[in-house]
């Protein structure tokens, strides 16, 4: 048992997704459906056997496998798993597994809609699991290119308009980042792309991380909607189907915060801690500048785009404090991987809610609803979950990560760490005007009509909100897990 | 039994009956009632137990419940005085208030919700009382902010009920950005987040030697931030008013036991730390005094019965922080105990008068008889009585300890004084105004009615034709809230003992003068303008329409927050809106037509001739290699 | 013959070629000039290897490479000129200019 390699089973799900896909017919569209929805339990089945195997006593890198791929260029297949990691593979399964259950509607194209969102997927699992830089851009690179047909073709409000501005921004950020990591692989010698190896390498000079960190970090930022390159990100959300919104926005985003993670402050720690002032202020202004734009909003999906621009922040503020401490502090390492998670979780339950919504009504100004909990009491209390977890109410995952990152703020940049929680009051702001304007007040009686979420379909909602109620109240199973990264070495 | 067993019941049954209301029985209403009731007699008879058999001495029940860093989180109940006596009032409070809105939500639709959220609020209240952790304080005070944003927000088709909801939200959020803050540096200046080992480290007299004082000021003053916010202090005091928007039930709960207490609760809870923060005390000091007065002015011209009594919720909180912060934990703490008993009265008893002929306007309601009703008229006028100050109810016990303890000197003591003064005088004044309107009204005073009784009530409170009815679900918490308005004041040694303090201020006849001569000055003025056969019901503030009218438009402050603070927000929202679609999609909107835009002016630069670009190619290949040869 | 003479052939050769393809209208001259232009490239590489190389096996390999490509590149432009032609009736490359902007 022991030999054998979970994580490559885990990666190839949705490959087999994929493959199982494309070789259907296209008109058995049910049977496409329950393959993909079999792949994506499968996955979830094993991101939680390795959540289980894990073994957080002794962290570090764990379940390795590793297979040459092009000797003579060094560049390894590895797969490995740390604390974070782990985390977020189980993210990523469980958005995969109810983003195909949220799409058990879909009428259009159904093979192609699946292929894709199964390719995408893998790239995502892929990310998260390489140990390999090279394997990491890669992966990177697969994941992110399913988003333009799958925006393009089953999309609504300026499809081709939005595809082309994500791709064009998330290509530009890859633009930078290659020449970065080609950097590193030269610099360090040119005989490896482990990540681990480059970062002990040794071989990259103060001046050399100084000047390639912002490359790597901003290459990265550009997906992990960093502000002010976060524009393709709230439009890419408001024109992506249901589950592409929720892949994007739960998933897709913290690719780049992932990378910046694992590569750039793994890699380049001291051009990190250089960087960290300057990023961290862009970070809370993206938190507080999110917050205030989505309170000019008024389409549902605009304001969830903006909401996870400021949530993101949170996130990338608790990496840059991360760095700052050069890796000492902790608390800001767990707050922003726990935010990552619980940020996922909670724009797919929001996206799904509103899709839901969407679905039936094709709108999505916030002004032509009212008195929604008494029309669709099931659905509007998802949404209104998962907009208390986004004002980081206690008893929900978001309100122990948002603690730890504003904790850790508060000790490295005080200035900082107070408008970030001031931030907080804004947050309040914008989702209770949704709430109040959309989901409670007169109920407009031209939805009296709209259907309720059924039982079967509700069974994704309720898995998302379970899994915050259950990280809420319980953080230590999470903590514990993304703790074990500080512990141990390399594989 | 153990006693920390006995405080989990007391702090997990309303939890319990929270969840199994909400999940499964929504729509069953009566078993959702009869939970959460059930829960209420268990949490108030593992309350009562404690109070009665728990050494006052503080012994803390805690489990690991985390780790963050080096430091483990124990979540748990600690018991002492301060949290037996709230744990019990908050019990006995929440069980009349849920027994009375058996009768009052009866037709209500929603009703099993109402329960369950009773039950979320009677939680989260008991659990931040009994919180022996910074972090479970934090998080359960965040709860309490939930629970009544819930509550408040119950009949959430009324677009003023989740107008005053979404201000309540986020006025006490503001507040508690500083609370989060304050607790924070809390915890990095004694390394601790156990509330009973903090406690002991500022228990000494003078100042820690380990902490700065102005470290101590600055913490004090951010957990004050989030009293101001929390219990409705002058500048965020504005929410409270509208959150009567609520059930009455519901402004009965919030104002009496659970919500605004929690802010006073907090101060009480860190009282040997705001004793080591003399400038930030008297900075609450002045605060409070300038709200009680403030809030008690209002009082005295509204004609909204449930207004009269928010106004001075917010004016008697005053009066508890100016105890507390003139030094006196007891006196301030023994407020928060009566007030409980009589504002909770008061509200019930509006809520049975709003029931009864379906209107708020206290005119309207004594010209359609409400005095009739008799139990609830009894409690008025005893809760009345009580927060007037009048002896032997509970009001004026504690309101006597307050004003005792103002015996410092100085310009700054003698204004506040004055003010404090001023202020115990109003509040006689209102409370009997509000009496004297209801129980003798005169149709041809010159008092005009908003809305005549017998209106529909804007679809909240359900407006009923009949006679005044009593029902006996109502009455019987009107009762013994009453017995308690009357009874509490004399359990003042007992409470005193229990906070651990040995010599209780017994108060001297002399001294007792002055606080009962300015009530009755108070209720004599209120008899002549409003009771008297005759009288033409008019306050004397009437007589200066400017006055009448700055304190009716409650000073105008919310007009000011409007323009001083919501617009601004509302602009800079919009300013931020213009930069993201204007500026930032604007310039990358730009910079993809300009690439495409130069894409075509190069194309266009082609002219098709195949043979001159190899001829072109050619040539400049022979210049390369020419040059290179040259080198 | 000297190495210098071989070059100097095939420096003509490939002149010869280079003006074909540019002054040539008609799309079948200018692949005999690349016809040409590529024999000269295989005259040179001979002359070299002749003279010069260790192995003499290599440079008849290179060229047995290029009169390969050579044979292939002219099907496929053969078979392209076919294609215009069907189409437009006309082989003058003065009149193909869709691409230009």
């Amino acid at each position: 048992m022991t030999d054998f390699p979970i994580l490559t089973v885990t990666l190839l799900c949705p490959a087999a997704a994929l493959l199982l896909t494309l070789l259907i017919p296209g008109r058995m569209d049910r049977l496409i459906k329950g393959v993909n929805a079999l792949c994506a339990l499968a996955s979830l089945v094993l991101a939680i056997v390795i959540w289980i195997r894990f073994d957080r006593s002794v962290g570090g890198f764990q379940m390795t496998h590793d297979i040459p791929w092009v000797p003579s260029l060094g560049i390894h297949y590895t797969v490995a798993v740390d604390g974070a990691a782990v985390v977020l593979t189980l993210l990523t399964s469980l958005v995969f597994f109810t983003g195909v259950l949220s799409m058990w509607t879909l009428k259009e194209r159904v093979k192609e809609y699946f292929a894709f969102m199964a390719a995408l997927v893998f790239g995502v699992f892929g990310v998260f699991l390489s140990l390999d830089l090279f394997a990491f851009f890669f992966f990177y690179e697969l994941a992110v290119l399913p988003m333009y047909p799958l925006i393009a073709i089953w999309g609504s409000t300026r499809k081709e308009y939005s595809a082309m501005k994500l791709t064009l921004f998330l290509m530009a950020g890859s633009v930078l980042l290659f020449p970065g990591l080609i950097a590193l692989f030269v610099r360090s010698g040119g005989d490896t792309w482990n990540i681990i190896a480059l970062a002990e390498s040794g071989a990259f000079s103060r001046q050399f991380q100084i000047f390639v960190y912002p490359f790597i970090y901003i290459g990265f930022g550009v997906l992990a909607g960093m502000f002010p390159f976060h524009g393709w990100s709230p439009t890419g959300h408001v024109a992506a189907p249901t589950a592409v919104s929720m892949l994007h926005a739960g998933v897709l985003m913290k690719l780049g915060a992932f990378g910046i993670f694992r590569v750039a402050i793994t890699c380049l720690p001291e051009g990190a801690a250089y960087w960290a002032p300057t990023f961290a202020t862009l970070a809370t202004i993206g938190i507080v500048y999110g917050a205030f734009v989505a309170m000019r909003q008024t389409d549902f999906k605009y304001i969830i785009g903006f909401s996870s621009v400021s949530h993101m922040g949170i996130v990338l503020l608790g990496l840059n404090v991360y760095a700052a401490s050069n890796g000492a502090s902790d608390i800001a390492r767990d707050g922003a991987i726990f935010q990552m998670f619980a940020h996922g979780i909670m724009t797919a339950l929001f996206f799904s809610a509103v899709g839901f919504i969407y679905d039936q009504t094709h709108d999505r100004d916030i002004r032509h609803f009212g008195g929604l909990a008494s029309q669709v009491p099931v659905a509007s209390s998802m949404f209104i979950v998962a907009a208390l977890c986004g004002m980081g109410v206690p008893g929900f995952a978001s309100f122990w990560a948002e603690l730890l990152v504003f904790i850790a703020a508060l000790q490295t940049y005080p200035v900082l760490g107070v408008c970030a929680i001031v931030g907080l009051i804004f947050t309040a702001a914008y989702v209770m005007r949704v709430l109040s304007t959309a989901m409670f007040g007169p109920r407009n009686p031209d939805w009296d009509h709209l259907v309720d979420v059924g039982a079967w379909l509700v069974t994704p909602r309720v898995i998302l909100v379970a899994v915050l109620l259950l990280f809420g109240f319980y953080p230590t199973l999470i903590l514990d897990m993304i703790r074990s990264v500080g512990a141990g070495g390399g594989p | 039994m153990n006693h920390s067993l006995i405080a989990l019941v007391c702090v997990a049954s309303p939890l319990i009956a929270f969840v199994v209301a909400l999940v499964g029985f929504r729509r069953r209403h009566g078993i959702a009632a009869g939970i959460v009731l059930t829960s209420g007699v268990a949490s108030l008879v593992a309350a009562a137990a404690l109070l009665l058999t728990a050494h006052p001495e503080a012994q803390a029940f805690t489990s690991r419940w985390f780790v963050i860093g080096d430091v483990s989180i124990e979540f748990g109940v600690l018991l002492d005085g301060r949290t037996l006596i709230m744990g019990a009032v908050v019990a006995l409070v929440t069980l009349c208030i849920q027994i009375y809105s058996l009768s009052y939500m009866a037709d209500d639709p929603g009703r099993g919700r109402f329960f369950a959220f009773l039950a979320l609020f009677e939680w989260s209240m008991l659990s931040f009382v009994f919180s022996a952790n910074l972090l479970q304080t934090f998080i359960f005070w965040e709860l309490i902010g939930l629970s009544s944003f819930l509550l408040i927000g119950f009949w959430y088709e009324k677009p003023s009920a989740v107008a005053a909801a979404k201000k309540a939200f986020i006025m006490t959020r503001i507040g508690d950005v500083g609370l989060f803050i304050g607790l924070i540096l809390l915890f990095r200046a004694t390394g601790t987040l156990d509330v009973m080992e903090i406690g002991r480290i500022f228990e000494p007299q003078g100042q820690p030697s380990s902490i700065p004082p102005g470290q101590i000021e600055l913490i004090a003053l951010m957990l004050f931030i989030g009293v101001i916010g929390k219990s409705a202090q002058f500048p965020l005091h504005t929410w409270l008013p509208d959150a009567m928007e609520g059930p009455t039930p519901v402004s009965a709960l919030l104002h009496s036991a659970t919500m605004v207490a929690a802010g006073i609760f907090l101060v009480a809870r860190f009282h040997e730390l705001f004793l080591d923060a003399p400038t930030t005390m008297r900075v609450m000091l002045g605060i409070a005094t300038f709200t009680a007065l403030l809030a008690a002015t209002m009082a005295m011209v509204a004609k909204d019965m449930k207004r009269v009594l928010a106004y001075s919720s917010i004016s008697q909180l005053g009066f508890m922080l100016i105890g507390l912060s003139a030094g006196s934990l007891f006196a301030g703490y023994f407020h928060l105990t009566t007030h409980a008993f009589f504002k909770a009265l008061l509200f019930l008893c509006a809520g049975a008068y709003i029931h009864g002929c379906g209107t708020n306007d206290m005119i309207a309601m004594g010209r359609a008889g409400v005095a009739r009703m008799r139990i609830t008229t009894i409690g008025l006028v005893v809760g009345g009585a009580a927060l007037a100050g009048i002896p032997p109810l509970a009001g004026f016990f504690s309101k006597e300890q307050i004003i005792g303890t103002l015996d410092g000197s100085g310009l700054f003591y003698t204004i506040i004084r004055i003010g404090v003064y001023a202020a115990a005088f109003l509040t006689a004044y209102y409370s009997f105004r509000m009496i004297f309107l209801i129980t003798r009204p005169n149709a041809d005073s010159l008092a005009v009615e908003d809305e005549p009784a017998h209106a529909q009530h804007a679809g909240s409170d359900h407006s009923a034709g009949h006679d005044p009815a009593e029902p006996w679900v109502m009455c019987g918490p009107i009762i013994l809230l009453t017995l308690g308005a009357i009874g509490v004041g004399f359990l003042g040694g007992r409470i005193a003992a229990l906070l651990g303090i040995e010599h209780a201020h017994a108060p001297t006849l002399a001294e007792m003068a002055p606080a009962v001569g300015i009530a009755l000055l108070g209720v004599a003025l209120a008899w002549f303008e409003f009771g008297r056969t005759g009288a033409r019901q008019a306050g004397f503030v009437a007589s200066f329409p400017p006055v009448q009218t700055l304190f009716e438009k409650r000073w105008y402050i919310d007009e000011f927050y409007q323009r001083v603070f919501v617009r601004p927000v509302v602009w800079f929202a919009k300013l931020c809106y213009g930069t993201e679609t204007r500026a930032l999609d604007g310039a990358a909107d730009k910079l993809a037509r300009g690439v495409v835009r130069a894409g075509g002016e190069t194309a266009r630069r082609h002219i098709g001739r195949l043979q001159l670009y190899i001829g072109a190619a050619v040539a400049s290949v022979a210049v390369l290699v020419f040059y290179l040869a040259m080198e | 013959m000297t190495i210098q003479a071989w070059m100097m052939f095939a420096l003509v050769l490939f002149c010869i070629g280079l003006y074909g393809v540019l002054a040539r209208r008609n799309l079948i001259g200018i692949l005999i000039g690349i016809e040409l232009m590529l024999n000269a490239a295989s005259v040179n590489v001979l002359a070299v290897n002749y003279h010069v190389a260790n192995d003499p096996a290599v440079g008849r390999i290179i060229v047995l490479f290029i009169i390969g490509l050579a044979a292939a590149e002219a099907a496929i432009a053969l078979s392209i000129i076919l294609a215009v032609y069907r189409q437009r009736t006309s082989i003058d490359v003065a009149n193909l200019e869709e691409l230009k902007g």
